[in-house]
């Protein structure tokens, strides 16, 4: 190889990767509107963003997978846990994650910045990103309610589920309230006996809770539920 | 050493060096809260993201330091002339070690840009950017005055200039996390898959003139060869990050293409390195700088090549993106590319501006310390790697909760830590060893005349 044609592969190599790579950060740009729901990007959710760097909370977080690995990864937090298991985070880390083996730090945040990072985990929970995180792609969820459904003709604890107006609140598979914590979510961390407990009173069991107790229920039937919680996960295990 | 102000490399060497025994510190603490369970009272006061801003500021910081002592020992000799402005570069160590200094402070109290790797606050970036700008008008003033220019000087400013540049694109906020993360790639993988690379091509290339005495244009040539396939692999290639973060999917296929070829110049440069050692005219000593090129040059192989191209495919990536498998690439990359480079450096140049004879020194502790330091590494990056796969099967695949599938982790964690340990105690042998270099030979040259000696280790040698 002449010293020319050394030169010639350096020039080459430079550019023409630059050029891919400029013509694709135009391509980028135009479509971040879209995928982005840039729309949907208000005052709040910049704000909200704005706590989040304060709080440096990606420091222990992964948000769309980047950041540290010591916390759970952000991007869906919103669909997982809901409106209400967000804001109980935020504002009781101490107690919600009392009997965790890794705890997160109170940060005292005044109520405007719990609003304001709320919104900004929905707004970042509906960003397009081609189904990223694997276990919380949609078309996963989609299976994973057929599945539910098919099953709970058979199921007096999923009939009781809907008695007992449960999906006002949470979501099961891919329908269902956004105010609570998703159930298989529940039934992938928690046993059958503590589960029991909290549906009889969340107040005794996390303090602060805003889940209504269910006193009115046997024993037998929170038991039902808990059984019923905990065998959900195992009936979304392929990707 | 030929010139009076490369003597201005050595106070960076030794503060980049004890940088580098806090970062190991740090990331002790960091490993150790994976394992035990941290009291609460102690997670508010000093949470896991404050000490994992401190384990990678110190990181950066200790490296752009060697990198800095070295382009200023470095360019003096290449560009035959004294340095424009020596007491400017010592201006420059002390205003950027302040500033390091009054960031890693300033995370204790929670003065931070919340971005991670780029957590020192706007305010104090403007202190780097006006010490990188030092910097480069220093080097700059050096190589137009001198007028001798060679490939070598071209790629280490132009890797400066890019460094510098890129870093400019970390410094506004971004209301869209997903163009703030396109932009934050900029400088991280423009820099260490870009910049950095032509840094360290420079920097081993000028190496392995010096200690090997090879025909410099043979060695210039393939420069340039590396140099171009870095470029062309590492520019687009930056689109392995982009799969994820609501970007266009033509990255999965933009990014995947470019950055399953990001081995092959890493390859070269191993090769090219090898190739040197062959036709060398020298005996290749002093053996322990020797070991930490080679080592270099393998594992910044094995470390950014292998490791990154194992989970750089979006079908692969889909997995494992942003788990402890990540987190093993980083760590074996990070070490076999630029801390062993920086090392590499500091043996080849301490020596010559303490005025050993032949740059030679008292090996021995060193090769304590290099052991003891890379085994450790590797062994910690394989604990990473069995954790991150684990964390892909249960979280990614199974679909378990965070927190559920951190559990078995927990123990592969502590094999992490105990890793760790021995890296530690690497670290403080080899910057103790670097700080303390003594003249070749004391008990065993009184046994054996010294160049019998010499003609055996350059025989055992080639």
């Amino acid at each position: 190889m002449t010293e020319r044609m050394a030169k010639g592969i350096f020039w080459f190599g430079t550019l023409s990767s630059l050029a891919v790579f400029l013509v694709m950060t135009v391509h980028t740009h135009r479509s971040f509107a879209a995928l982005t729901h840039a729309d949907a990007l208000d005052e709040h959710v910049v704000s909200g963003k704005r706590a989040f760097e304060r709080h440096n909370c990606n420091d222990c977080h992964t948000i769309l997978g980047f950041g540290a690995y010591y916390a759970p990864d952000l991007t869906r937090a919103f669909a997982r846990l809901g409106e209400d298991g967000v804001r109980r985070r935020l504002e009781a880390p101490e107690v919600v994650f009392a009997d965790s083996y890794r705890k997160m730090p109170q940060q005292h945040l005044s109520p405007a910045e719990v609003e304001d990072l709320v919104a900004f985990l929905r707004w970042v929970s509906g960003i397009e990103n081609h189904g990223w995180p694997p276990q919380d792609e949609p078309g996963r969820w989609r299976r994973s309610t057929q599945r539910a459904l098919a099953g709970a003709a058979l199921s007096p604890a999923a009939a009781l589920v809907q008695q007992e107006n449960c999906l006002a609140c949470h979501s099961l598979g891919g329908t269902g309230g956004t105010a609570g914590p998703r159930l298989e979510w529940i039934g992938g961390r928690r046993d059958v006996a503590w589960i029991a407990r909290y549906v009889a009173n969340p107040e005794a069991v996390s303090h602060g809770s805003r889940m209504p107790a269910f006193p009115h229920l046997s024993e037998e039937q929170r038991l039902m539920i808990g059984e019923f919680l905990v065998s959900l996960p195992a009936d979304r295990s392929t990707p | 050493m030929t010139f009076q102000s490369q003597r201005v490399a050595y106070p960076y060497f030794v503060v980049a060096l004890l940088l580098f025994a806090l970062q190991v510190v740090m990331g002790l603490w960091v490993g150790l809260q994976y394992v035990i369970t941290v009291p609460q009272a102690v997670v508010d006061v000093f949470p896991f993201a404050t000490s994992r801003a401190m384990h990678t500021n110190l990181l950066v910081l200790w490296m752009l330091l060697g990198f800095m002592g070295a382009t200023y020992y470095l360019v003096p000799e290449e560009a035959q002339t004294e340095l424009a402005w020596p007491k400017l570069a010592l201006f420059q160590l002390v205003l950027l070690v302040a500033t390091g200094v009054a960031a890693l402070v300033g995370f204790l109290f929670g003065w931070t840009q919340g971005r991670p790797l780029l957590e020192i606050p706007t305010t104090l970036d403007f202190f780097v950017v006006a010490g990188a700008l030092l910097f480069l008008a220093n080097v700059g003033v050096t190589l137009l005055r001198a007028r001798r220019w060679n490939v070598v000087q071209g790629a280490l400013l132009g890797g400066l200039v890019f460094l510098a540049l890129m870093y400019l694109f970390g410094m506004p906020f971004y209301p869209n996390l997903a163009m703030d993360w396109y932009y934050w790639w900029w400088v991280i993988h423009l820099w260490v898959e870009g910049a950095w690379e032509l840094i360290t091509a420079a920097m081993a290339a000028f190496m392995l003139i010096k200690l090997t005495g090879v025909d410099r244009k043979v060695v210039e040539k393939w420069l340039y060869v590396e140099l171009g396939l870095f470029l062309f692999t590492g520019i687009a290639g930056t689109g392995h990050h982009y799969y994820w973060l609501g970007a266009p999917k033509a990255w999965l296929w933009v990014g995947g293409a470019f950055s399953a070829l990001e081995p092959f110049p890493i390859l070269l440069m191993l090769w090219d390195a090898w190739r040197s050692t062959r036709e060398h005219d020298r005996p290749l000593a002093p053996r322990l700088t020797w070991l930490y090129v080679g080592a270099m040059a393998v594992l910044h192989f094995v470390g950014a090549g292998l490791f990154g191209f194992a989970h750089t495919l979006p079908q692969i990536n889909y997995y494992t993106h942003g788990s402890q498998v990540t987190v093993s690439h980083g760590h074996l990359a990070f070490f076999g590319a630029y801390a062993l480079l920086n090392l590499s450096f500091f043996y080849f140049a301490i020596p010559r501006l303490k005025g050993l004879p032949e740059g030679r020194y008292d090996e021995r502790a060193g090769r304590w310390g290099f052991w003891l330091m890379t085994l450790g590494i590797l062994g910690m990056s394989l604990a990473f790697a069995v954790a991150g796969v684990l964390q892909t099967y249960l979280e990614r695949i199974r679909g378990e909760p965070y927190m559920v599938a951190q559990q078995p982790m927990r123990f592969w964690m502590l094999v992490v830590v105990l890793h760790g340990l021995l890296v530690v105690a690497g670290v403080f042998i080899t910057v103790k060893h670097l700080l303390t270099l003594r003249p070749e030979r004391s008990a065993a040259q009184a046994v054996e005349p010294g160049p019998a000696r010499r003609a055996i280790a350059a025989g055992a040698g080639s």
